[in-house]
């Protein structure tokens, strides 16, 4: 049916196609395992941490691992996190004001003076510890997050949670692009209103079909 | 979009490290209660403090805004875990260059107060003054500007 060039020709164009629809699936989920977060890249949807960011902009996340022994796997004040409420969709980008990390360290017999000795004060260097240290990936932290542009911090943003914890966090904050998150607020707009409206749409399409026609 | 994978990466090349002065008055406490759990005692922690630090060198063509903040760090035990807190009591948003300049003495902006409800166990605590760099485009980079060299009491006032 197809003769013998055709056959090739289409097999080609559908392995163009198919390759130019995976690759930017595989793109994203290469970034995802690089990053260690599940969306690396995310769009901004409210005005709370503006002056710095507004409705569209891009953000790019990582999300360390613990076991990595790298020091900024260990959330920070300062840090701004995307997490996730569960049973609540919509991810929150806001910044950690308060950080409570919790060591499961044997306290030293002879530090009745208090365990400031033990370690030194900055929570950067509380991840270079070494053999005082238990391993990382039991790491606890209690966070508390606030919105630049928001008078008050996130704790009713919680859903009856005191505090945030490492399993809540998405990714950190690590750059930033303006504007371009627009494209993807409007399609998802744009699909919102296709799909409530499907009448309208496969009028418009009759329509115009109709016209081309003539 | 070479050019602003450019531009980004060329966050790397400012490397300005302004420092400042930071002065803390003892941290005075007192026996309050929370909004959320009014029953519970809450011990909250009063921190007055002085600033001053040049800021200027970190705005550059790229810097949007910077966002400082100053923070409390101080240890604490839970049965056998030890717990290191660090606690934002005080932040301020700068846009401009001119604004960069900071001198200003004030209370903490935020509740500081310890998750065990008291700071008795609590011998001292470090503050320090840091800085987020939020480009137009580009990687956010932080700093720190200033750093208590000695750390700052706890103080209970009398109280009824």
């Amino acid at each position: 049916m197809f003769g013998k060039l055709g056959l090739r020709v289409f097999l080609l164009q559908a392995m163009t196609i198919s390759s130019s629809l995976a690759s930017p699936f595989m793109i994203w989920k290469g970034l995802s395992l690089v990053t260690n977060t599940e969306s690396p890249v995310v769009v901004v949807l409210s005005g709370s941490m503006e002056p710095a960011f507004y409705r569209g902009d891009i953000l790019f996340l990582t999300n360390p691992r613990p076991e990595s022994e790298e020091p900024q796997s260990l959330y920070k004040t300062g840090d701004i996190l995307v997490y996730k409420i569960p049973g609540k969709d919509i991810p929150i980008v806001h910044r950690v004001i308060e950080a409570h990390d919790f060591y499961s360290e044997i306290v030293p017999s002879d530090a009745d003076e208090g365990v400031a000795e033990s370690t030194s004060d900055t929570a950067q260097d509380a991840g270079r510890g070494g053999s005082q240290r238990s391993p990382r990936s039991d790491l606890k932290q209690l966070m508390l997050t606030k919105g630049d542009n928001n008078p008050v911090d996130d704790l009713g943003l919680y859903d009856g949670l005191d505090w945030l914890e490492r399993r809540h966090i998405v990714g950190r904050v690590r750059g930033y692009l303006p504007y371009v998150g627009y494209i993807s607020i409007f399609l998802n707009e744009a699909r919102q209103l296709l799909l409530s409206r499907p009448g309208a749409f496969s009028l418009k399409h009759i329509l115009y079909s109709k016209w081309r026609a003539s | 979009m070479a050019l602003l994978a450019c531009i980004a990466l060329s966050s790397f090349l400012f490397t300005a490290d302004p420092k400042g002065n930071l002065s803390i008055s003892p941290v005075r406490v007192f026996p309050s209660k929370t909004n959320r759990y009014p029953r519970r005692k809450q011990e909250m922690g009063f921190v007055n403090f002085n600033i001053s630090a040049d800021l200027t060198s970190l705005f550059h063509w790229k810097t949007k805004q910077l966002f400082l903040y100053l923070e409390a760090e101080y240890q604490n035990t839970q049965g056998i875990l030890c717990v290191n807190n660090t606690v934002v009591v005080w932040d301020r948003i700068v846009r401009r260059k001119e604004d960069a300049v900071i001198n200003f003495a004030g209370k903490n902006k935020y509740a500081f107060r310890e998750i065990s409800s008291s700071f008795k166990k609590v011998p001292s605590s470090h503050y320090s003054l840091k800085y987020n760099v939020m480009p137009y485009v580009g990687v956010l980079t932080y700093g720190e500007a200033a750093r208590t060299a000695e750390a700052v009491d706890f103080v209970w006032e009398e109280h009824v």
